[in-house]
């Protein structure tokens, strides 16, 4: 589904999406989007100064969305930098990584955020990282992040990998049972998902759930005109001319300073 | 996020001094380094008219001469052209020299023989005082022995191995006789082997870029020739030409010195040898929040390189950045360092880019890398108001299409382009960055949007900009104008269009202009910086209890004040909570400016009035009762309190009803929390009430813990256990004595301390939004003092209001009650036996509480009119126990006579000239130089320009 080339014909149905990832440094953030949007995984990505951004577009039944993605820097000390990147988001990632505890409680902290600052409307998706280092591995091969880089593959991966979680071996390198980040998340409303972005599990379908999740008849309603006369840069432009935003105009000031 | 203590820091922020803007200008180290040579010279700064002249070089230049302590120091009067900064330990010799009357010239030559001659313009007897003082602060140089360590220092660097030796000359003048005279170090270039100069990890695994490309044999070729002529790194004059090869990018080999070098940051290094590795080994095997996030970072930090995949990189860049951590713990570790230190590693050693890192984070780009990045986000303010200036339809088309510049611009700052351009562009924007300061950043981004203008003009969201610039960057090796017929214009680069326009078409870009606008922005950058702060603080409570946002909201400004005001060294408020953010924890100390601003009794407060003004004067008040009350809130034992535990303590106490009230004292006075106070605590919970009462009107209060404390010793005595003697029995210090019920009914028993209890005590508490001043009603000068800004000199215009106050007579001081109502003395009898008369037999106390009123108030003086039961105070032989003494207990007669009624409402471009001998010199490089620059000349023209070419010639004065 994700579809990077294919978006002829629809352009009238293009919906444009920001999304905005979070999380505590080096839990995978980078590496997420760049499984989603290259499909592919490198050991050792530098860390996200200020903030990354990349587009991918991904079809749902008749509909391309335009994921617009920042990706931001996890140290504490760029917090301050992050609402540049999160206001007007429609939807979020907030990842944390399965074997470091303190990574999701960093990641309440900031759905709290989200929740309290950023678009009142905004979808929120919490993804545990790296859980290829608790599986036990299919292959020897699966260490080695070039082998990883098949084309087309996304779709196909994801389902085989988690059913064959095991709970031995490297099951000990889990800080945070799936359980438990299962239920803060249903108590909080948030998608969950534990993914690996070396391997590809539960990647694309974090997206997926968002596109499913997100209005989008209500963007398409309020952008369309703009969207079809040109294309991914006409939501934007319609947002600017400073009425129209997925939460109407009125509710643009209050999400500035909530509190 | 960043704690309140970063952020009050960042408000007790002085802006630079004009003396320390000078010696930013030369890239001096801070004045703190200079001490020692302060002291043993008592000065620290002259300056003088000069004209300098260098052999073999046609042009002199008239400018101003500085003498540091261990620095001379020139530049040319446009500031620009020329400068240098030549530290004294380099001097090997001064002399005057014998040249045509009323010309007074010094030469200097410096160690390895390189003569700077200074004709000194000012005044006569200015030019005597300053030969003096550089005569005495040499001796000093020599007294600190910095010009042996010289000898060894130059060892470390690859110029001298570049540099033939050229001692002859150097031996040829160390025959004269010489003011100062030293060791030879000359001789000894011979020696300085390849092995020996420091270099980065590119000499292990190689450079970045293909040397043949990038020119660099004739690149160092060129600066073998500045260096003869011009002096080399310690000794570097900054003639326009070495911008200009700065500018078409520096040689591999020697970038490293060069960096150092231009952006002053040898000057450290020779200073401070050895204290790399000795910072180290210090804190060898320690671990801190900061080596964990390095630790994380260590294998992504240009994981292309191949010396990063080695452990050897890895160590090394592990090392500088730990270093770094120790060294300025405030700072810590910031990402972006990572990519920063691991590109000058490539071309430094591990010392070197210690002390580059130093002078990075302290002096080019301060505050871009503290918890709070306060330096990013000044910047980044600064760059848009100069793109809202410089390129105003491109910041009007940003506005109309919402798009915020710093999306992109703020890791180019922040990483100074290394994360953004190709590395071997990224280094030639850091080499002009080193040589001419930060200015370089805002030029090179303005460049950058200028040249893609058309193409900016056209993106409609954050989206399109970034990608513009990615696009925009990969293309820098591509030429500039394709299409073009000539092969030379062809041949222009991308990157090097970017270095023109940012040179020639941003000139206007000053360090001073950036300075003023930094300026303009800092205290708007700061209270954003706060608003967050306060926002993310609020947000991370675990609970706000019974409080509203705002009301917590107004908890944590009052805790902000107390850490701005609290005179304590900032570091002791910071930890890391559960989730490793940094949290503020404050100290007892800061407790105690916190509580005054909370309780209305934490805190001395007088009204002042002099005639012309009211005014609160308020000071921290002092007392066990507020110790007990920061031990009480520290549940978790640590010494400090988190703005939870305040929250939460402050939850504890201010919805309270009345039986809560005196639950909650009494156990804040039940130390060991069993349930009863001892009979000492009795007494301290006595003193505590007495401490809260204590600027109260009347003696109503007083009375009743008088009242109190009869009634609790009474009734605590009844109820221990006795024998048949009809005697006290002794008490143990820590033997319960009164449980809460008792207490309670102790309490109850009297309408004053049940009223209190009820509604007052807890409404002791206000959260009230902090006053910036306090304010100033009536009296003439009323308006006068809400103009003055500052607090100093609203305290000197206090003082002075003061003072004509009381020559006048009118200047009166009350204290301001804490609870402010007038409660009736009451009469003795009313409520007095709560204690049967069964259990009275065994009271001794009661014989005592006999006493005659009449005696007591004759003791007292006859201003004060006392209660029977105060009187018993002083009297009851319980409560002048020997282990302890209550100061209060016993000067409340005493400060009943001092007290006045009270009554008072609630108030409320580089240019340079034309270098024409290296034209001829291969692959044209020179060209690429000039490109750069106009013709441009601050040097002498005429007789002046004659007189001093003259002075090359002339001989050493007898
Ligand atoms: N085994 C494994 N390693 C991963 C996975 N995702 C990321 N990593 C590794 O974890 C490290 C950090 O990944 P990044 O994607 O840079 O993390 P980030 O969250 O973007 O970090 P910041 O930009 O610093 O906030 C890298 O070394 C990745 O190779 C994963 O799913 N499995
Ligand atoms: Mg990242």
């Amino acid at each position: 589904m994700a579809d990077a080339n294919d978006a002829s014909g629809s352009a009238d149905k293009h919906v444009q999406v920001k999304l905005v990832l979070l999380g505590e440094a080096a839990v995978g953030k980078s590496s997420v989007v760049m499984r989603f949007v290259n499909n592919e995984f490198q050991a050792n990505k530098e860390p996200t100064i200020g903030a990354a951004f990349l587009t991918q577009k991904c079809r749902l039944e008749d509909r391309v969305l335009r994921y617009e993605i920042w990706d931001t820097a996890g140290q504490e000390r760029f917090h301050s930098l992050a609402p540049m990147y999160y206001r007007n988001a429609q939807a979020a990632v907030v990842v944390y990584d399965v074997t470091k505890a303190a990574s999701l409680e960093k990641a309440k902290s900031w759905v709290k955020e989200l929740q309290r600052q950023a678009n009142p409307n905004i979808v929120i998706a919490l993804a545990g990282n790296k859980v290829d280092l608790v599986t036990p591995a299919p292959a020897a091969e699966t260490s080695f992040a070039e082998s990883e880089d098949e084309p087309d593959d996304a779709t196909a991966t994801p389902g085989e990998i988690s059913a064959s979680a095991g709970s031995h071996g490297p099951e000990s390198l889990r800080q945070v049972p799936k359980d438990e980040a299962q239920a803060y998340a249903t108590e909080a409303g948030l998608l969950f998902f534990e993914t690996s972005a070396k391997t590809g599990e539960g990647v694309v379908e974090i997206f997926t759930e968002i596109a499913k999740k997100i209005p989008i008849e209500y963007i398409l309603s309020s952008t369309r005109g703009a969207a079809g006369r040109n294309g991914a840069g006409g939501a934007r432009g319609t947002a600017a001319g400073g009425d129209v935003n997925l939460d109407g105009a009125g509710k643009k000031a209050g999400d500035a300073c909530n509190c | 996020m960043s704690t309140t203590s970063a952020i009050s820091q960042l408000r007790a922020h002085k802006e630079a001094s004009k003396d320390e803007l000078i010696r930013h200008f030369f890239s001096l180290p801070n004045e703190s380094a200079d001490v020692k040579a302060i002291t043993l010279l008592g000065f620290d700064s002259m300056e003088i008219n000069a004209v300098l002249t260098l052999q073999d070089q046609e042009d002199s230049f008239a400018g101003r001469l500085y003498l540091f302590p261990q620095y001379l120091c020139f530049a040319s009067l446009d500031r620009k052209s020329v400068k240098f900064t030549v530290p004294l330990y380099t001097i090997r010799r001064v002399e005057r020299l014998k040249s045509r009357a009323g010309i007074f010239a010094l030469s200097l030559v410096v160690w390895h023989g390189m003569s700077i001659i200074v004709q000194l313009t000012s005044l006569r007897h200015t030019a005597d005082l300053f030969c003096n003082q550089l005569r005495e602060a040499l001796k000093v140089q020599l007294q600190l022995g910095r010009m042996k360590t010289l000898k060894v220092f130059v060892k470390t660097l690859y110029s001298e191995v570049i540099i033939p030796p050229s001692s002859t000359q150097a031996d040829k003048e160390r025959e004269d006789g010489s003011l100062i005279k030293l060791e030879d170090g000359g001789d000894d270039n011979a020696t300085a082997s390849t092995e020996e100069y420091l270099g980065g990890l590119g000499l292990t695994f190689k450079f970045p870029g293909d040397a043949k490309k990038l020119r660099e044999a004739s690149k160092v070729k060129l600066w073998a020739e500045y260096f003869r002529s011009h002096g080399r790194h310690l000794t570097l004059l900054r003639y326009p030409k070495c911008t200009r090869l700065v500018q078409v990018g520096l040689p591999n080999r020697l970038r490293g010195e060069l960096w150092e070098t231009l952006s002053g940051s040898i000057y450290l290094r020779f200073a401070n040898p050895g204290l790399y590795v000795r910072i180290l080994k210090e804190n060898e095997g320690k671990s801190t929040m900061s080596t964990e996030e390095i630790e994380k970072d260590l294998n992504r930090s240009l994981p292309e390189y191949s010396a990063y995949q080695s452990e050897k990189g890895i160590d090394t860049l592990r090392r500088v950045l730990t270093a770094y951590s120790w060294k300025n713990p405030e700072v810590g570790y910031c990402q972006a360092m990572n990519i920063l230190v691991a590109a000058i590693l490539i071309y430094m050693s591990e010392e070197q880019a210690f002390w580059l890192l130093e002078v990075l984070c302290d002096r080019l780009v301060p505050g871009y890398y503290s918890p709070s990045m306060y330096g990013t986000l000044l910047d980044q303010r600064v760059f848009e108001a100069l793109v809202q200036r410089c390129l105003p339809i491109i910041h009007d088309h940003f506005q109309e299409v919402d798009v915020q510049l710093s999306v992109a611009s703020l890791p180019w700052f922040l990483s100074l382009f290394i994360n953004s351009m190709p590395m071997i562009f990224a280094f030639r924007v850091v080499d002009c960055f080193f040589a001419m300061g930060p200015k370089v950043l805002f030029q090179v981004g303005l460049a950058i949007l200028k040249i893609n203008g058309e193409k900016l003009l056209q993106i409609q969201d954050d989206g399109g900009f970034i990608h513009l610039m990615r696009e925009y960057f990969a293309s820098l090796g591509d030429s500039a104008h394709p299409y073009s017929n000539d092969p030379r214009v062809r041949a222009i680069t991308n990157f090097q269009e970017l270095l023109l326009i940012s040179f020639r078409e941003f000139s206007i870009i000053t360090d001073e202009l950036i300075a003023s606008e930094r300026r303009r922005f800092r205290s708007q950058i700061i209270s954003e910086i706060e608003a967050f702060s306060k926002r993310a603080a609020v947000r991370n409570l675990k609970t706000m209890g019974r409080f509203t946002k705002d009301r917590t909201g107004l908890i944590y400004d009052v805790l902000f004040k107390a850490v701005c005001d609290a005179p304590q060294p900032s570091l002791e408020h910071e930890s890391l909570d559960a989730n490793g953010r940094p949290e503020t924890r404050i100290g007892l100390q800061t407790f105690k400016v916190f509580l005054s601003n909370v309780a209305t009794w934490a805190r001395d407060e007088t009204i002042v009035s002099n005639g012309f003004q009211e005014r609160y004067d308020r000071r921290v008040a002092d007392h066990d009762l507020i110790n007990r009350l920061f031990y009480f809130w520290d549940t978790q034992d640590r010494g400090t309190l988190t703005f939870q535990d305040l929250v939460t303590g402050l939850d504890g106490v201010m919805f309270n009803d009345l039986m809560a009230n005196i639950e909650w004292f009494f156990t804040l006075h039940d130390k060991d929390k069993d349930g009863s106070i001892t009979k000492d605590e009795v007494l301290q919970l006595s003193e505590s009430l007495l401490f809260i009462f204590r600027y109260e009107i009347g003696d109503g209060y007083l009375a009743s813990v008088g009242r109190f404390l009869t009634n609790a010793f009474e009734f605590g005595d009844a109820l221990l256990p006795h024998g048949d003697d009809e005697k006290v029995p002794e008490v143990a210090p820590n033997q319960p004595y009164l449980t809460l019920a008792t207490f309670r009914m102790v309490v109850l028993a009297d309408e004053v301390l049940e009223s209190f209890f009820e509604t007052d005590f807890s409404a002791s508490f206000k959260l009230e939004p902090i006053p910036d001043d306090q304010p100033a009603t009536g009296g003439f000068l009323g308006d006068l003092i809400s103009n003055i800004v500052t607090e100093d000199s609203k305290n000197i215009f206090n003082k002075l209001a003061d003072g004509i106050g009381k020559t006048m007579g009118k200047h009166k001081v009350n204290y301001r009650p804490s609870i402010g109502k007038t409660v009736p003395l009451q009469e003795p009898k009313m409520r007095e036996s709560i204690v049967s008369p069964s259990m009275r037999k065994a009271s001794s106390s009661s014989n005592v509480s006999q006493l005659s009123a009449s005696t007591s108030t004759t003791a007292l003086g006859d201003s004060a009119s006392l209660s029977p039961e105060l009187s018993t105070l002083s009297l009851n032989p319980a409560v002048t126990s020997p282990a302890y003494s209550f100061p209060l207990v016993q000067a409340v007669t005493a400060a009943i006579m001092e007290r006045t009624t009270f009554a008072i409402d609630e108030a409320k471009d580089e240019e340079g000239e034309e270098d024409e001998e290296d034209v001829d010199l291969e692959d044209g490089l020179l060209e690429e130089v000039d490109a750069f620059l106009e013709a441009h000349d601050s040097g002498l023209t005429g007789a002046e320009a004659e007189a001093a070419k003259d002075l090359l010639h002339a001989p050493p004065m007898k």
